[in-house]
């Protein structure tokens, strides 16, 4: 059931895709085949593998059992959540608002998921943005201390 | 002579200080990796690959890295396999067999010696195949034109959509949409705006490693989730550590045919360790006759597809670095590692840049000589890590991840891009979508198009370029053969 309902989703995708990708042409055209048929072309096979999939019988998806699901959404979430703040409030905030749920959901103690995140963030930093010279963001609220 | 000089040129750039270092380095991250259940050599190398970059390593020291770390996991696999029965990665799922029954046995430290010796073995004689073999290829293919060229990528696509997965109509979907994916951006020949939907971030295209740390470092936790359970306790490792002569002599025939078959297996394109392994196992059972302890802890059962993974891993060097069409998914990351770098792999590659090409060949040597050694004498501080918890890793691997995407242009978007895609592969993998078609596609979409476009300039529109020399209807039917054969094959052998 899972894969025949993506399967109608890859088909909305791959009609809009062909739309969209149909009026991809150039002003001034120098070559016989232009920006737009190649992916009008993928998107339309796209869509041949989509329509087999939706009428074809599917095998049903194993997927993890309701709480289990509930908990991958979380991490997903945090990951998001991860990526957003990542830029803003610096690498080793971040790193340890991430790191002690994801901890939490794979089994560690409060204590453990704590000091695991701090460590994490602090020696990660030091590693890439001092000793391996990849620039990690600081975060704007520690300007004022690091001038 | 000439292979022989170049290969001396290839010894000088590998052993500069630096790069062995590098090598070294990527040598026992790889093996951490590969042992770790979850991780495996294509998330090894996707996590590594924007760190490499970011630390401004010339291409052949990043190349030397990904090259060390993918042949490091290779050796990493089977300490899992062997100690807690679950395999490190996919291409020790067959070393789980015999290498922890043995372990049971009280032969730990003989398994894991024996496995590492046959996995050395493998790498040499894959890599001695490199040297013989790759310059040929890469002469034959300089004769290409841009309709072969499209055509040996339809047939790269192929070749991985017929093999993995459990249908054929998902691994074309996986490819697709990695094609799809690779057009979004401006279009390099008119300048148009494809897929962008007025996003600045999105003009220059989807940054590859955007899509790798999604598809193989974000959705990889989600699944490490969705499978965890406590750790079984590895098997305690007493007695002797070294393999004895005896075995040593019942196996030795088995390494060195699963070397060869395994560096065969690996040199098409599509079907990596994981098949190597699996096809050596069962053939060193058929050939072992009546007198065998095959699956109860026999030393062949080990020794064979810890050969085989090996040679295949390395042997799938042998189409990306002649025909700049990866062999394995591993070494579409890698490529892709090589356009990071503006250098366009493809048979030119051997003519322009020998000091990349023969700087990988002779680290694979040396980072092998390193790996044996590690492996053998070190064996017990690997298992040191094998006491990582997974609350600490999972963590670890999305910081590095997200430092890797967040080095190449410092952007929020990057990075909210990156997980996204990540759930989007999550949901694909659960219900069986394979991956390593998604990131060719991704790799060779715009080679791909651009060669289409190129050979229909030729002709000037006319489509029967794409079939008009043998080179091409040769490629084009071996396509066809190899996206049907397998499953017909399959098929047929189920009405019988």
């Amino acid at each position: 059931m899972s894969e025949k309902l993506f399967g109608v989703f890859l088909l909305l995708l791959s009609v809009a895709g062909v739309i969209i990708g149909w009026d991809l042409k150039a002003p001034i055209s120098y070559e016989p085949v232009g920006p737009n048929a190649f992916p009008v072309l993928m998107f339309a096979l796209l869509g041949i593998c989509a329509a087999i999939l939706v009428v074809t019988r599917r095998p049903a998806t194993d997927w993890a059992p309701g709480g289990a699901l509930l908990r991958i959404g979380g991490l997903f979430l945090v990951v998001l959540a991860y990526a957003l703040t990542f830029d803003k409030i610096g690498f080793v905030l971040a790193t340890l608002a991430m790191a002690i749920p994801l901890a939490r959901l794979f089994g560690a103690s409060w204590k453990q998921a704590v000091l695991g995140g701090s460590g994490l963030g602090v020696v990660l930093f030091v590693l890439f943005d001092k000793l391996l010279d990849v620039a990690l963001p600081t975060g704007q609220w520690l300007k004022p201390w690091l001038g | 002579m000439e292979v022989l000089a170049h290969l001396l040129e290839g010894f000088r750039v590998a052993g500069a200080p630096t790069n062995l270092l590098i090598a070294l380095v990527g040598a026992f991250l790889g093996t951490t990796i590969g042992m770790l259940p979850g991780l495996g050599p294509i998330n090894g190398v996707a996590i590594l690959m924007p760190i490499a970059y970011a630390m401004k390593l010339p291409p052949e020291s990043a190349l030397i890295l990904l090259a060390a770390v993918y042949a490091g996991c290779e050796f990493g696999g089977r300490i899992s396999s062997i100690l807690i029965n679950v395999p490190g990665d996919a291409g020790a799922v067959m070393t789980t067999l015999d290498g922890h029954p043995m372990a049971v046995k009280g032969l730990a430290g003989p398994a894991l010696s024996l496995s590492a010796l046959a996995s050395f073995v493998g790498s040499v004689v894959a890599t001695v195949g490199i040297v013989a073999f790759a310059p040929l290829l890469a002469n034959w293919a300089l004769a290409f034109g841009p309709a072969e060229y499209f055509a040996l990528m339809v047939l790269a696509l192929s070749c991985l959509g017929g093999l993995v997965g459990d249908s054929l109509v998902k691994a074309l979907i996986a490819c697709l949409l990695g094609l799809i994916l690779s057009c979004v951006g401006i279009d390099a020949n008119s300048g148009v705006y494809r897929y962008t939907f007025d996003l600045l971030h999105l003009s220059d295209g989807i940054p590859f490693i955007v899509v790798v740390i999604g598809l193989f470092a974000v959705s990889e936790l989600m699944l490490m989730l969705q499978s965890h359970h406590a750790r079984v306790a590895p098997v305690e490792m007493k007695g002797r550590m070294l393999f004895n002569l005896q075995e040593f002599m019942l196996a030795k025939w088995t390494i060195l045919r699963s070397s060869v078959v395994g560096f065969f297996i690996g040199v098409l394109p599509g079907a990596g360790a994981s098949i190597a392994s699996a096809m050596t196992y069962a053939m060193e059972r058929r050939m072992a006759g009546k007198d065998h302890c095959f699956g109860d802890g026999d030393p062949r059962g080990l020794a064979a597809p810890e050969a085989a993974n090996n040679a295949s891993a390395y042997g799938s060097f042998i189409p990306m670095l002649t025909l700049g069409v990866p062999g394995s998914g591993t070494t579409a990351v890698m490529i892709g590692a090589l356009t990071l770098y503006n250098i366009t792999p493809g048979p030119m590659l051997f003519q322009e840049q020998p000091a990349i090409v023969w700087g990988l060949i002779a680290s694979l040597f040396i980072a092998s000589v390193m790996l044996v050694v590690m492996n053998i004498s070190f064996i017990k501080v690997f298992i040191k890590f094998l006491e990582i918890p997974t609350w600490l890793l999972v963590p670890g691997v999305a910081a590095i991840s997200m430092i890797g995407v967040y080095a190449i242009h410092g952007t929020t978007f990057d990075l909210v891009l990156g997980t996204l895609l990540g759930g989007f592969g999550y949901l694909l993998r659960v219900m069986n979508f394979p991956m390593a078609p998604f990131i060719l596609g991704f790799v060779l979409g715009d080679m791909m198009e651009q060669n289409l476009r190129r050979a229909l300039s030729i002709s000037n529109g006319e489509p029967g370029i794409l079939f008009a020399s043998p080179i091409s209807i040769g490629l084009w039917i071996a396509s066809i053969a190899l996206l049907f054969g397998p499953r017909l094959f399959k098929a047929l052998e189920k009405t019988r």
